[in-house]
């Protein structure tokens, strides 16, 4: 298990070698970039701001039940979904929900390249296939998460905002003042370096299982649950070695 | 001209390719073949350096691929065009943008010529009408015709082709081996083809080359298969009643 566990890391290392490099043509470079700054950010807009919403909607409304105290202020409320929503959930819960969306997206593209030779067609003409197909992904996803984490921000607090104003739990200058009370603008800094590692985890694990995919279908549906296990165990440990990095 | 000497391949100690030597001319439809597990695919991924053999030469036009730095080896890849079994089309591209492609990447054409190119390309395998379609939307022969443009796009000195006619009607393959024959003629390039169709045997069988357990065991034209007193070949090449009728038919 340790030598498979070597062995996929060299490959990866390899592959990224062979990822880094200059482009043999930049205009199909920014061509193939834009596609995927496409599929991978405007695609994944949806999903993001209607998850943030509905998550800071909830948030408020337990912090509420668990904040039903005489002592504590009531601006509490608005506080902790604002940290909630800037430190863990736009960052780290964020790249996980998208780890499964644009991470089995890319393995199960490339992995389908593989198994029909359209990889190997590429290095018979002489392309850096690596390059051609993984760069591209890479930068345009580390290139568009921090707007989505910025989107889920602000939705998140929209969300937050919805349940004071069409409930009852919280009132609206309360949470209000509470989004507002102490504001850290670091915490907008970490959550965006957290998210940017996090991109380029998702995006390179998911390249290096659809890259060294072989067989047929059945082994592109493995590579492509594979990248998104792998990449959130990931996700999982880099946010505890950032956030201690970053915030202690 | 490609000439291998010697070429010897294994896996994890199992020898794959055994101390095979062969010529492959320009101008002639060159036919690898052999029956599965054979070795035959190893050896065409061996000459297109998808493989790096043991030991051995691989000559193209003196040119040996195991010497060879990377570099020189993308130089070389520039001059081969292959057509694959499932052909390879990239599928998210048109059939024109996939011609277009190798155009875009390794030549310092202008947009006109380039497009020019394409249009020749694919009037050449007379898919003129289908530039604009993607892989999914043609059929398996015209998808054969659109990577057939494409690996012809950049003329290239050598060209490849993994079972070009797998998963073909045998009208429609009659049409493929008819093609690749002509280009070959037309542009005067070394052509290997890697199959195991008896009807390519006999129809583009210019000099063929048969594997068995990753042995060279014959080497000759489709004329000579018929006189052949190897027991493997007429084994595999005469298995059907049908060979065996035409090989009588033939010997008189």
């Amino acid at each position: 298990m340790i030598r498979k566990l070597l062995q996929q890391v060299g490959e990866y290392a390899i592959l990224m070698r062979k990822t880094f490099g200059k482009p043999d043509s930049w205009r199909l470079f920014f061509r193939q970039y834009s596609k995927e700054l496409e599929k991978q950010g405007i695609d994944s807009l949806g999903i993001t701001v209607i998850i943030s919403v509905f998550i800071g909607a909830v948030i408020t409304i337990q912090m509420v039940l668990n904040t039903e105290n005489p002592l504590l202020p009531t601006y509490a409320t608005g506080l902790a979904t604002r940290d909630t929503l800037l430190l863990e959930f736009s960052s780290s819960i964020l790249c996980l929900i998208l780890a499964g969306k644009v991470g089995s997206n890319i393995a199960s593209e490339i992995g389908t390249m593989r198994i029909t030779e359209q990889i190997d067609a590429l290095d018979i003409m002489g392309v850096n296939s690596a390059n051609y197909l993984i760069l591209p992904k890479i930068i345009a996803f580390v290139s568009i998460i921090p707007i989505l984490v910025i989107f889920s921000m602000f939705f998140g607090i929209v969300g937050g905002y919805a349940v004071a104003y069409f409930t009852d739990v919280i009132s609206v200058p309360d949470y209000v003042y509470g989004i507002q009370y102490s504001f850290v603008p670091f915490y907008i800094t970490y959550s965006i370096i957290k998210s940017l590692v996090f991109a380029f985890v998702i995006s390179s694990v998911s390249s290096y299982y659809g890259y060294f995919a072989y067989g047929g279908a059945l082994e592109v549906g493995k590579a492509s649950t594979n990248a998104v296990v792998r990449s959130s165990v990931l996700i999982l440990l880099l946010n505890v070695v950032l956030t201690k990095l970053l915030l202690s | 001209m490609i000439e291998i000497i010697n070429v010897n391949k294994s896996f994890d100690g199992k020898p794959v390719l055994k101390d095979i030597s062969a010529r492959f001319e320009s101008g002639k439809t060159n036919l690898i073949i052999g029956q599965s597990g054979s070795g035959k695919t190893v050896l065409l991924k061996s000459i297109i350096a998808l493989h790096r053999i043991d030991s051995g030469k691989i000559l193209y036009d003196g040119r040996n691929v195991p010497d060879m730095k990377r570099k020189e080896l993308t130089r070389l890849r520039e001059e081969m065009g292959m057509l694959f079994q499932g052909s390879a089309l990239f599928d998210s591209m048109t059939v024109a943008e996939n011609v277009m492609f190798p155009i875009e990447v390794f030549s310092a054409m202008s947009r006109e010529e380039a497009a020019e190119r394409v249009r020749f390309c694919l009037k050449r395998v007379e898919l003129t009408h289908a530039a604009g379609l993607h892989p999914s939307e043609i059929s398996g022969g015209m998808q054969k015709r659109a990577a057939i443009a494409r690996a012809i796009a950049l003329n290239p000195k050598y060209l490849f082709c993994d079972e070009p006619n797998s998963g073909l009607d045998p009208k429609t393959s009659l049409v493929i081996d008819q093609l690749i024959k002509e280009i070959t003629q037309e542009f005067n390039i070394t052509t290997i083809i890697n199959t195991h169709d008896m009807n390519s045997v006999m129809e583009i069988g210019d000099n063929i080359v048969f594997i068995y357990k990753g042995e060279k065991h014959w080497q000759g034209n489709k004329s000579e298969i018929f006189t052949s007193d190897n027991k493997e070949l007429n084994d595999f090449v005469f298995a059907s009643d049908l060979y065996k009728m035409v090989r009588q038919a033939h010997n008189g």
